[in-house]
């Protein structure tokens, strides 16, 4: 087969591999950081008296550092790494642009992080959530975007495989889509070129349709499309099985990026959003359940021959959770999108509960399942310091998500349901401020969620630390990250 | 010529165009008309750009995050309506860069707080919340009691209001540094600001300077209050 | 060092100049403490880049020379 010779050749190329390392360590660092800051605003809704350093502290400013944090830093790290090493590896070719280019993403991502993070606890906000940053950082992104843009479209053109493997579509759509994603939705007039204050474009009903159509697609093109990328190489490589089905990959792609763009005004039910357009959101959001679950499918089924491997592989594990967690957040959202349901889920935690569920389940737990594949593989170990420690991690942080989301359900079913309820006179039962009281428990209890969370990434660091460091892990077995994916008919 | 996904896996220039192309499809649709539909916004009287005050306390509203526990936008739904007041109008919100709507409650909806409460007790509130709300999640926010108001560019910020679209005129932005002192000062007179500024609650200056809290108060008392809704019939809000 | 590598660094070489100018630009004329520390904070990234990629460039020719040393003795 001409497979050998394949592998030959491929070896002869040297992969900007310093890059994807850099990424690797920022996402556990940003990880780390995120997460104990959102530990920390969750026991400040629990035990107010946290908000003991005003105006830094205080919840307003530095819930988006919680927020760009682990979205973007962790998240974001997460993704930029990762699709360097699979666009490398599936394309046989060195990353486009020389190392400067590659540093300078690394670098300038870096940057942009952590002058928006200074930036909210300074009180520069543009208060769209998920696009907080000012005007000027917007720009700097947009370079910075422009950057990778360029470095990843390269190595693509000049692949010397054939076919643009499959995980390569989601990165590229990812990539264009936040672009166009961030340009509109940041629009906004400074007040001088010289002031951080900024004033956006569009008002009121418009400017809300604007935001949660940037804000629901950073959940689907930041948080989703990539990530799927991310499962379409991981997932094959590490289970060693060819993708289930290519012919369901093309329809859930193509399906999946054209309906996920309509569904943001289901953010906007019942307010002063025109009907058809709520109506339109709310349909859209309904038949995205299809494509993400064809997602789904097609992740969970790559395993069909290879269950076994849960077993022995701990980032395996990982993955497959993530995917299963995937299929509870995809079938939850339509749900929510309808108006009815909507009436009670909106403003209450059922929204948080359910954006952790894909946050913490899907988006951190398929990153840790790379991040367990790659380490060993990047810095050329045998294997990973310790499998103990990686079950410890899987079960705190499963047990971790469990208590969240649970506590949240209950939360924000418990105030939609106080909200709305009358006493036997016809008036409201309760004040606004009783609902509150009654969440207090379950506050408790999401903080303790979030905080076996944060100590399993802990333990996952440390994990990674002993793999790279210890004489245990050092003999290296076989170079496996040069190998090809398996494909049908291997 | 039948078309071949292969071809698409081949060229990835075409790839990107055509996936940009299938994603902006929704959007247009949906966003586009907002622009141009008569009646996205509705017609009432009573709406009004925010005076100079009004706004330097919306912008510490939003450098403060507080649209992250605040809604300000009711639904049309019995228990919100019984709760807060008339549902929210588009037109409420049509001077609003960027819009302050919200997605979450931790605290109670302010998209019409103005004068359901004294200014005092907004003062009190706001410089330690348990007081006024013993179990209030609240942070306090007594630094901006101790925190001059900057406004000696405030003007600035109205000229780029105007070109984003809000109705300023000449004379708005020529007074507006003494209309800031005016709404602060209950003693001023303050005829030429509710001529420009209609229904603007005039906020008590309570140290030697014009803080950052009295900005915030005069924002707070004025949300909800500009339409008149005696004047305004459902047919004509039925969209 | 291949011509990718060598134009990939004079081209982010030179756009990292033009970032220190409109760092330094934009923290003196601040409005506001934000621009002030951006501006700065900006003009000091561009310039460690900068400084990376010098000694990126001399460790790379140190390492060539070194490498024709052991070759030819």
């Amino acid at each position: 087969m001409a497979e050998s010779a394949g592998y030959v050749a491929a070896s002869a190329i040297r992969y900007n591999d310093d890059v994807v390392k850099k990424f690797v360590i920022a996402t556990m660092f940003w990880g780390i950081v995120g997460m104990a800051v959102g530990v920390f605003i969750a026991a400040e809704l629990a035990w107010p008296s946290l908000n003991f350093w005003p105006p830094y502290l205080n919840f307003g400013r530095i819930r988006p550092v919680h927020t760009s944090a682990v979205i973007f830093a962790f998240g974001g790290s997460a993704l930029l790494g990762t699709s360097f090493h699979v666009v490398q590896r599936t394309c046989r070719a060195r990353l486009f642009g020389g190392t400067a280019l590659a540093n300078f993403i690394f670098w300038g991502y870096q940057f942009f992080i952590v002058m928006a993070a200074l930036s909210y606890v300074l009180g520069f906000s543009k208060s769209r959530e998920y696009a907080e940053p000012e005007w000027h950082l917007d720009v700097w992104l947009v370079i910075v975007w422009v950057a990778y843009l360029i470095a990843f479209t390269g190595t693509v053109l000049r692949r010397t495989e054939p076919h643009i493997y499959v995980a390569n579509w989601f990165y590229l759509s990812f990539i264009i889509t936040i672009a166009m994603l961030v340009i509109v939705n940041n629009l906004a007039i400074p007040v001088s070129i010289y002031a951080a204050k900024s004033y956006s474009v569009f008002s009121g009903a418009q400017d809300a349709l604007v935001q949660w159509w940037y804000g629901h697609n950073a959940v689907g093109f930041f948080l989703t499309v990539p990530f799927l990328g991310m499962m379409y190489y991981f997932i094959p490589k590490a289970a060693n099985r060819p993708i289930y089905s290519y012919r369901l990959s093309i329809v859930h792609f193509w399906s999946l990026i054209f309906i996920y763009i309509w569904a943001g005004p289901h953010h906007l039910h019942w307010t002063a959003l025109p009907d058809w357009t709520q109506t339109v959101g709310e349909a859209f959001s309904v038949m995205l359940w299809m494509p993400s679950w064809g997602g789904m499918i097609n992740g969970l089924m790559t395993l069909s021959g290879a269950w076994d491997k849960l077993r022995t592989d701990p980032g395996l594990r990982f993955s497959v959770t993530s995917v299963g967690f995937y299929g509870m957040a995809t079938f939850e959202g339509p749900v929510m999108s309808v108006r009815t349901v909507n009436a009670l889920s909106h403003y209450t935690d059922w929204g948080i509960g359910h954006v952790h569920s894909g946050s913490l389940g899907w988006v951190a737990m398929i990153s840790f399942g790379a991040i367990y594949y790659l380490v060993p593989n990047l810095w050329g170990r045998s294997g990973l310091y310790s499998h103990r420690l990686a079950a410890w991690h899987y079960w705190i942080s499963t047990l971790g998500i469990v208590l969240y989301i649970s506590a949240m359900w209950v939360a924000g079913i418990m105030e939609g349901l106080m909200w709305r309820a009358y006493d036997t006179q016809g008036f409201l039962q309760y004040s606004f401020i009783e609902s509150i009281n009654a969440v207090h428990p379950l506050f408790i209890i999401r903080w303790l969620g979030g905080v076996f969370f944060l100590a399993g990434i802990l333990i996952m660091a440390y994990n990674l630390i002993m793999t790279v460091r210890s004489p245990r892990t050092a003999a290296r077995a076989t170079d496996i990250s040069g190998l090809p994916l398996p494909a049908v008919g291997d | 010529m039948a078309f071949r996904h292969e071809t698409l896996e081949k060229n990835v220039i075409l790839l990107l165009v055509l996936s940009l192309l299938v994603v902006t499809i929704g959007g247009m649709v949906e966003i586009i008309p907002q622009f141009f539909v008569e009646n996205t916004i509705e017609h009432v009287k009573g709406v009004r750009p925010y005076s100079p005050l009004e706004l330097a306390g919306r912008n510490i509203y939003i450098r403060e995050g507080c649209y992250l526990c605040h809604s300000q936008q009711i639904r049309a739904l019995r228990d919100e309506i019984e709760r807060y007041g008339h549902y929210s109008l588009a037109a409420e919100s049509m001077y609003d860069h960027p819009f302050q709507w919200g997605s979450k409650r931790i605290g109670p909806d302010l998209a019409r707080v103005g004068g359901k409460y004294s200014n005092d007790w907004h003062y009190a509130h706001l410089r330690n919340p348990q007081s006024m709300v013993p179990e209030s999640l609240m942070p306090r926010y007594a630094f901006l009691d101790e925190t001059p108001l900057s406004y000696d560019r405030i003007a600035d910020d109205l000229r780029t209001n105007i070109a984003v679209g809000v109705p300023y005129t000449k004379d708005d932005i020529a007074n507006a540094i003494a209309d800031v002192e005016s709404e602060a000062n209950p003693d001023a007179d303050h005829a030429a600001l509710l001529k420009r500024y209609p229904k603007a609650v005039v906020v008590s200056k309570t140290g030697p300077y014009i803080s950052e809290m009295d900005a915030l108060v005069a924002y707070l008392q004025m949300l909800g209050t500009l339409v008149d809704f005696a004047d305004t019939s459902e047919e004509k809000l039925d969209r | 060092m291949n011509d990718e590598e060598k134009f990939s660094a004079l081209v982010i070489g030179a756009l990292m100049a033009v970032f220190a100018l409109i760092g330094l630009m934009l923290a003196s004329h601040a409005l506001d403490v934000e621009m002030s520390i951006f501006g700065w904070s900006l003009a000091a990234f561009a310039l460690v880049f900068l400084f990376g990629l010098i000694r990126r460039h001399f460790d790379q020719e140190a390492a060539a020379k070194n490498e024709e040393v052991r070759r030819h003795g």
